[in-house]
């Protein structure tokens, strides 16, 4: 048996998924979250049970990438049942959905989600409309706690037949789907997906097009504007019959002081100034007493040990790409994705996006580009895949190189540990002054001359929530153990390669004959080279790297303030990561990633040598 | 005197002014609407006397606030006719535009709403800049205001406001308006947050006042 969870984004989809199956689907309040098809499986009564959950989406009609995948995987009808998740508190506008998927005829069950926060509103809900109309079973959900989800399943085993359902269009869109049917043989689905352009039948949409021209002259609306309208309309009656408003109660309404440019600028700023605050301050603090327990129980007693040479070494490498990869992982990373879990969960990402949409128009995107913006702070690699919220090829390609240049957590490492206690917290600020002027100009310059059309915003403020503290949790902890899948390998790989050539010398010729150039250019010796390749692998390595070849932790005593400015500036600013370059091949293509590797590079010597002109 | 006199003679003002200049010389006036001067000054002394116009130094005058609002109204309603008569019935410009001055004085406001609505749906000839001109747009509205949709420019671009619910004929409210012109608007109980420029193809069916 296979079943298929579809319905708006934000309606609880993912939660009541990870419920019934138990895995770790992200939760996330912000329309787009779940991309690909997330698939799993759930036991009942003996029988195993395939789950799959569909991306959120408004329409079946729609060209955006999620809409496509699912209208593909409906059309395909490989599934014995959806069930459609509707968020009972914006009943209506979830309605235009639901009929839409009951037009496709599938065995379907219907889940009312939320019912606890419509019975805080004063709703009072009657599931009879909707399950006489349809002729589904009608479930009343409260998925944040649980309540009715194991009605679900049942009831999705015994749906067998079809959704009925005809929605009252206008005479002549009627007229169409009669004539289509007579001329073609097209059932009414079928005519009424020509009308809107879809479908595979060159003729049949060829006549539907002509009949759809004509409507539009007659109408001065266009057939899909008329169709949506109907359908509206329709959603409208049965919202009207499903919901009684008891008593209206009053709404705390924060979107008051959050949509306004007045306080709301200033708490969003406030917010993501906070955020690297407490990044830097609590993270920084976490680290010392994971890298200090480290020292004393794991590192002095190994190197206590009195091993042979080859042996000691290899140890001592694996030992501190542990201590590095911990260090870094559980202070930084989780912190940061724990605050950004919060932010997403509550719902705040849309204001933000609302209230930045006219300054990254300035840069050439919308304000749906501020989620992968604030992501990136964290990792990179989540935020590339996150771009493809936006909408055109051209929004997406602006997004990569910016998002690629946001000093992630790992480089925010890297600006701590090596900026804020060597140099000062004033100059650990203004490498990210210099970071962001440089994304700012480089969006300036990129929205100038990269093609292709612009798109503005469309994106619906989800409802403030309150973020319920273990799904925050353990989002985090599965963004972190991803994390750590990708970084520990690399981290404990490449932290041995570099103590065996360390051990057999073979660093040392390499830094003799990089030295003269690195020093004329940066002002950097030798070893800070093989720091800045090694922090290709992972960003954060850059500085352990540098430490292990400095041969000291007190990086202070070996390199002067400026050095360690400049080699923080070029490590942060050089290349992204292997990890991010992955993922960009992914999303945007090789001649992008090229581009944009060698943009960076060049970046972070030109910013690197100019830096050391001026202030040496 | 006639309303239709005291609409005559500030429209006059208005087109003369249009152009950034500050103030008009009562002969302009004589002679934009064709009277001899002298009866020109008679209707002009009155005009002041009600509160249209204000004299500034010399013998120019200019249009207060609220003489500004009855001619920009009757200009409007001008401009509308105007373009029914030409664009839709195709009565010849000049000829036109006569018919025009005699019936925007009796037309309601309601009717040149909905008859500048009706337009705005049409597909006007290319080239003719009739269309549009008359019709308010999402970021003609204030917060607050509740505003019913009467067309949205490019209907196939944005697909998406069509699925949130936002087409011809559906209501909606303006929950909030930055200064930089980025909208929220809430329609079917669900607030969807809008770019200036898409929210500028939004044309709404009665301009707010």
């Amino acid at each position: 048996m296979r079943f298929a969870l579809i319905g708006n984004p934000s309606v609880g989809k993912s939660l009541i998924f990870n419920q019934l199956t138990g895995l770790g689907v992200e939760v996330s309040n912000y329309p787009g979250t779940t991309i690909e098809l997330q698939r799993g499986n759930t036991c009942f009564k003996r029988e195993i049970v395939e789950l799959v959950d569909l991306p959120g989406i408004y329409s079946l009609d729609g060209n955006s990438e999620e809409e496509t995948l699912v209208r593909g995987f409906l059309e395909e009808g490989d599934v014995d049942a959806v069930i459609v998740v509707t968020n009972v508190t914006r009943l209506e506008r979830n309605l235009y959905l639901l009929l839409q998927v009951a037009e496709y005829g599938l065995p379907m069950v219907v889940v009312l989600n939320m019912i606890d926060e419509a019975t805080e509103q004063g709703l009072e809900i009657d599931p009879g409309p909707i399950h006489d109309l349809l002729g589904v079973e009608v479930i009343l959900t409260a998925a944040s706690q649980g309540k009715n989800i194991d009605q679900i399943i049942p009831a999705s085993l015994a749906a067998l037949s079809p959704a009925k359902v005809e929605i009252p269009y206008d005479h002549h869109v009627e007229a169409a789907i009669r004539s289509l049917g007579k001329m073609f043989e097209a059932d009414r689905t079928e005519s009424l997906r020509a009308l809107l352009g879809f479908g595979d039948n060159p003729e049949l949409l060829e006549a539907a097009r002509t009949i759809a021209d004509e409507i539009e002259s007659r109408h001065r609306m266009t057939a899909a504007q008329i169709i949506a309208a109907n359908r509206h309309n329709f959603a409208h009656q049965i919202a009207d019959l499903t919901l009684k408003e008891e008593v209206v109660l009053p709404r705390s309404d924060l979107d008051r002081i959050l949509t306004r440019a007045f306080p709301g600028l200033p708490i969003l700023l406030g917010i993501l100034v906070g955020m690297l605050l407490v990044v830097f301050i609590v993270g920084s603090f976490l680290e010392e007493l994971i890298v200090n327990f480290f020292d004393v129980f794991a590192l002095q007693p190994f190197i206590a040990l009195g091993l042979p040479q080859l042996v000691e070494t290899l140890g001592t490498s694996v030992l501190i790409a542990l201590q590095a990869g911990l260090g870094i992982a559980f202070p930084y990373i989780l912190l940061f994705f724990i605050i950004i879990s919060i932010l997403e969960d509550s719902g705040y990402m849309t204001r933000a996006a609302f209230l930045a949409d006219n300054a990254m128009h300035r840069v050439g995107m919308h304000g749906g580009a501020v989620i992968p913006f604030t992501l990136a702070f964290g990792c990179n690699v989540p935020a590339i895949m996150s771009i493809r919220l936006l909408h055109s090829r051209r929004e997406r390609i602006i997004a990569s190189f910016l998002v690629t240049m946001v000093p992630c957590s790992a480089r925010t490492v890297i600006i701590a540990g090596i900026v804020a206690s060597f140099v000062g917290i004033a100059a650990a600020f203004s490498v990210y002054g210099i970071v962001f002027l440089l994304i700012l100009v480089t969006g300036l310059v990129l929205s100038r001359v990269t093609p292709g059309e612009r798109f503005g915003m469309i994106m619906e403020m989800v409802p403030l929530r309150q973020p319920d503290p273990k799904l925050v949790v353990k989002k985090a902890w599965t963004r972190l153990s991803e994390f750590l899948f990708i970084a520990m390998p690399l981290l404990l790989v490449g932290s041995v390669v570099l103590g065996l050539l360390d051990f057999f010398g073979i660093m040392a010729i390499f830094e003799e004959a990089v030295e003269p150039i690195t020093m004329a250019l940066l002002g950097l010796p030798g070893y800070a080279a093989t720091a800045l390749i090694f922090g290709i692998l992972r960003k954060e390595m850059a500085f352990e790297t540098l430490a292990i070849l400095a041969g000291t932790a007190d990086l202070g005593t070996v390199l002067s303030s400026l050095q360690l400015y400049i080699f923080a500036v070029v490590t942060v600013l050089f290349v992204p990561c292997l990890a991010t370059i992955t993922v960009l091949l992914r999303e945007v293509g090789s001649r992008i990633t090229l581009a944009i590797t060698l943009y960076t590079v060049a970046l972070g010597l030109v910013v690197g040598a100019l830096l050391f002109r001026l202030l040496s | 005197m006639l309303p239709s006199t005291i609409e005559d003679y500030l429209e006059a003002v208005l087109e003369i002014t249009e152009n950034g200049r500050q103030s008009v010389m009562p002969q302009e006036i004589a002679a934009a609407l064709q009277v001899p001067d002298a009866a020109a000054d008679a209707v002009i002394a009155s005009l002041i006397e009600e509160g249209y116009l204000e004299r500034l130094t010399g013998d120019a005058v200019r249009l207060t606030e609220k003489g500004h609002s009855v001619a920009s109204q009757v200009a409007r309603k001008h401009r509308v006719l105007q373009c029914f008569l030409t664009e839709m019935l195709g009565v010849d410009a000049e000829a036109a535009s006569k018919e025009a001055c005699t019936l925007e004085h009796g037309i309601s406001d309601e009717t040149i709403d909905r008859l500048s609505s009706y337009m705005g749906d049409a597909q006007s000839p290319p080239g003719r800049r009739c269309r549009g001109e008359e019709a308010c747009t999402l970021l003609d509205c204030k917060e607050g205001d509740t505003v019913r949709v009467a067309m949205m420019r490019g209907p196939r671009r944005h697909r998406r406001l069509l699925d949130l619910g936002i087409f011809p004929g559906e209501v909606v409210q303006i929950r909030r308006k930055l200064p930089n012109q980025s909208v929220v608007v809430r329609v079917k109980g669900c607030d969807i947050a809008i770019s200036p420029e898409i929210a500028a193809s939004i044309l709404v069916e009665s301009c707010p006042s």
